[in-house]
């Protein structure tokens, strides 16, 4: 090999190696276009639930109970987090490295702080929150938490991911400006549509805009 | 006319390049960081930062948090040995297409 491909050969490496300690995606584009194509479903499926019902039992404001609506979108959650970690593992096998890698584990750091706080607010809903149907306090702080997350690994993640973060944050902060336009409507309609639009939607555009990405998915 | 002695023979080497490049990635590596990223023997993985450490190109702290840990970072001489080497390559690879 003479001294110019050598050098080509240690160029290739020396990027290979600087994208995976820098770049790290921790959605992938097929657990986007999964997790989004299931809130849609779920979304609809609320939806349709809820017509069906007002139409046999008018009288009733609401049929599904407010903690059966978290609970719904919790059973969602683990799906796709399950669908991740099995992507993140699949192509860990491929490429014969560790599946929790460092570059997992920095992003692992980054996000976890900004989880807690609607961790704690899910547990409070179920215990308390519930009894004053304060779905729509619970689906604002989802989303804006799960966008300040994205936000978080800004510093190694690609700039789509960090864009689809902030869609969240403004999405949450718009729907806290305009509480009382949004309260006016009865629940769950609102809390349905907006995780419907920003877990659905947005995990939508967002797999279709990155989905010939050549950054690998989880350990990159 | 490229001369290529200016580059860096410790550098050159594709195990202590990889090394290098991770290194310059971030402020500090762990040993099992490095060698789980590198997928890198225990062996292997110290013979070339010793040799690193030894030219004064990485720098190495040893902590103990529960259990011993070492962690590797460039040295200001590694830095810029690292960029200079980079630099030495584009030459390489464009008077290569000329």
């Amino acid at each position: 090999m003479d001294e110019r491909h050598r050098a080509e050969e240690h160029l290739r490496v020396i990027r290979t190696l600087m994208e995976r300690a820098t770049i790290y995606r921790a959605i992938s584009a097929s657990t986007a276009l999964i997790g989004g194509l299931i809130a849609l479903g779920l979304t609809s499926t609320i939806w349709a639930s809820e017509r069906h019902w007002a139409q046999i039992a008018p009288q009733v404001m609401r049929h599904i109970s407010t903690r059966g609506f978290a609970a719904l979108w919790l059973g969602a959650l683990a799906i796709v987090l399950a669908l991740n970690a099995f992507f993140v593992w699949r192509q860990a096998q491929r490429d014969s490295r560790p599946f929790i890698s460092p570059s997992m584990k920095l992003a692992l750091r980054s996000i976890l702080p900004c989880l807690i706080f609607p961790a704690a607010t899910t547990i409070w809903f179920f215990y308390d929150g519930y009894e004053a149907d304060n779905e729509l306090l619970l689906v604002r702080i989802w989303i804006g938490f799960y966008g300040l997350a994205l936000i978080a690994t800004q510093h190694f993640a690609p700039r789509s991911l960090v864009l689809l973060g902030w869609a969240f944050l403004i999405t949450a902060a718009g729907m806290m400006v305009a509480s009382r336009q949004l309260e006016y409507y009865s629940t769950p309609l609102v809390p349905n549509l907006a995780m419907g639009f920003t877990f659905g939607l947005y995990h939508l555009i967002y797999a279709a805009c990155v989905w010939k990405s050549p950054v690998r998915v989880g350990s990159e | 006319m490229l001369d290529f002695d200016k580059l860096d023979k410790a550098i050159h080497e594709k195990g202590r390049l990889s090394i290098m490049t991770l290194l310059a990635t971030r402020m500090a590596w762990s040993f099992q960081d490095l060698k789980a990223e590198l997928n890198m023997s225990d062996g292997n993985l110290i013979t070339h930062l010793r040799t690193l450490h030894k030219l004064g190109l990485v720098a190495m702290t040893k902590e103990i948090r529960d259990r011993p840990q070492t962690s590797y970072a460039l040295t200001a001489k590694g830095r810029v040995a690292f960029q200079e080497y980079l630099r030495v390559l584009e030459q390489i690879v464009k008077a290569g297409r000329k």
